[in-house]
């Protein structure tokens, strides 16, 4: 394991996209979480997003992981590029050569998933946590565990995501080919969800909100709709909403949580049987 | 002999059959050439035995032992088609990526580095390099392990002349080790100067496997030249020994059918009364025993 470990540092700690998009992410990630503190101007209105009470405990969780899980593709830009260059390089057929088997090609770029993922987890946790202590209104045990779940979704949303990169990487062996088809996915994931909405909701009229909240939508399980709803978008908990009288109501997403398992599990099983089954 | 590879009815069917049921066996401390032209399946056919290709059919076995494992890659050092580095990484960085696959100790990498004179630009990334460079440290990569077989494909390609003779040295001074070497080439020259055994394909078969000087049954033939070639010829017709006699240009060419040396010609032409002024005898070259071999 360590020494899969070791020919992966050796891979990538030289490799520049490598380096440059780590330092952009790990910045970009460490700035964006202090976005409450700065007012954002629309024209007349002001946004204060830590007046709006994203640094309380418990919705801090739901808020901050929220916000920097936009910035996952830059670390899946690394991923993207560090993966696809194996093929591209003639690598992959040359480690082979070397005496690296497939299955050892695999765990180690998933040990690279998992590190990444780990370390990004990390910061979001360490940050999320002072930023929490500094300007939460309530820091009573309680109320700051009672959603730290939250870190741990986080922690399988980047996991899930790098796992579809790491397949798509490995099917297309070609970076351009990847962003298009993560593009696509996002487009067809939002058509067919679109559909199934208009379908099963075109009847419907009075509770209608009521219902559709209680309703099981097959596309809520599609790949990259199971990763969104692991941190839904916290607008409802907002202070603004609250004025609003928009009611927050929200339980742990259990269902989307054993999507992402098995989608990450098929996605990393099924990088290695490309491997095993292509000719090189 | 200790058998080091032995491969049965090897096939590969892509959209076409790419290999057609090769069979040959590998004996330790030998070199062997797999001959053959652009696109006879040599490359595919050192794929399957390095476990990059999956075959369609057939069975081999390394050290006695089917198929390929990682062990059997670990006591291997191969090249294939193209030199194949990480090109952002320096030659030493290279290198310790195939040691720690190969599970070798790093103080390996100077020794083959010195070995192809590379040990001063170690630090240079390697797309810096010149083409003669990266074939040479593809082979300093190949011999980290200190390899029991050695797998060369097209080693000599695109190189210029002096980058052929180095790796034709290189090549050289491994064998005396007693390393088996297999290097596929489609330059006989390389191959004659290089190897002992050899395999000829053609369009996926093997036509031929052994000994390169038994490839084909030729003794030989004579070059001779005299004033009076018709004179010439009808008096090495009445001889018994040659089994073609044509006249070319100038010369006379005689195949040899019955052996005979040169002196003993020289004498017997000389006692009839004619007088050479060019005698020489010599063996087809690997060349054109290939082209004869390839042309049915």
């Amino acid at each position: 394991m360590l020494r899969l470990l070791k020919i992966e540092w050796l891979k990538n700690f030289s490799y520049r996209p490598f380096k440059i998009f780590s330092i952009l992410y790990f910045i970009i990630l460490g700035g964006l979480l202090f976005i409450g503190l700065v007012d954002i101007q629309f024209g007349e209105f002001t946004l204060n997003l830590k007046d709006q009470g994203i640094y309380d405990f418990p919705a801090l969780w739901n808020f901050t992981t929220y916000i920097v899980a936009i910035l996952k593709i830059f670390l899946g830009c690394i991923i993207i590029f560090s993966i696809t260059q194996e093929f591209t390089n003639r690598m992959f057929k040359q480690n082979i050569i070397d005496g690296l088997s497939r299955q050892e090609f695999v765990i180690s770029k998933v040990f690279t998933i998992v590190i990444f993922s780990f370390v990004s987890t990390l910061i979001v946790m360490i940050i999320s946590f002072i930023l929490g202590f500094l300007y939460s209104k309530d820091t009573s045990f309680e109320m700051v565990f009672r959603e730290f779940y939250f870190i741990g979704n986080y922690f399988l949303k980047l996991f899930t995501f790098f796992s579809l990169l790491l397949f798509l990487s490995v099917l297309f062996r070609n970076s351009i080919f990847v962003f298009l088809s993560i593009f696509i996915l996002w487009m067809v994931e939002s058509i067919i969800g679109g559909i199934e909405y208009a379908i099963r909701f075109r009847s419907i009229d009075g509770n209608t909100i009521k219902t559709i909240k209680d309703s099981i939508l097959i596309t809520n399980y599609t790949p990259l709709n199971a990763m969104s709803k692991l941190i839904p978008l916290p607008v409802e908990r907002t202070e603004l909403a609250k004025i609003l009288g928009v009611k927050y109501e929200y339980n742990f997403p259990i269902d989307s949580v054993i999507a992402c398992i098995i989608y990450s599990a098929i996605f990393i099983f099924g990088s290695y049987y490309i491997l095993k089954k292509k000719d090189w | 002999m200790e058998k080091v590879l032995k491969v049965e009815n090897l096939t590969k069917k892509f959209k076409r059959i790419v290999v057609n049921k090769i069979s040959f066996e590998v004996e330790k401390g030998n070199v062997y050439g797999l001959l053959g032209p652009n696109g006879s399946g040599k490359s595919t056919t050192f794929g399957m035995l390095l476990s990059t290709i999956n075959p369609t059919e057939g069975k081999w076995s390394w050290f006695g032992e089917d198929n390929t494992s990682i062990s059997t890659l670990k006591k291997m050092g191969a090249i294939i088609e193209q030199p194949n580095f990480y090109p952002y990484l320096s030659a030493e960085k290279n290198l310790q990526i195939v040691a720690e696959i190969k599970e070798v100790s790093y103080n390996r990498i100077d020794e083959v580095l010195k070995i192809v004179g590379l040990l001063e630009r170690k630090k240079d990334v390697f797309r810096t390099y010149s083409l003669g460079m990266k074939q040479r440290l593809a082979i300093a990569s190949a011999m980290l392990n200190k390899p029991e077989v050695l797998i060369l494909d097209e080693p000599t390609n695109g190189l210029d002349p002096e980058g052929i003779i180095q790796i034709r040295e290189i090549i050289n001074e491994i064998a005396k080790t007693g390393t088996t070497i297999i290097v596929a080439s489609h330059l006989l020259d390389e191959i004659e100067k290089i190897c002992s055994h050899v395999i000829v394909l053609k369009q996926g078969t093997a036509l031929y496997s052994g000994l390169v000087d038994g490839m084909t049954a030729n003794k030989g033939f004579f070059e001779l030249e005299s004033d009076d070639l018709e004179k010439l010829k009808y008096n090495l017709e009445q001889m018994q020994n040659f089994s073609k006699i044509s006249i070319v240009g100038t010369k006379i060419i005689a195949n040899i059918e019955n052996d005979i040396s040169a002196t003993e010609l020289n004498k017997k032409l000389m006692e009839n009364g004619i007088f050479l002024s060019h005698l020489s005898k010599k063996k087809e070259s690997l060349e054109n025993q290939f082209l004869e071999l390839v042309k049915n």
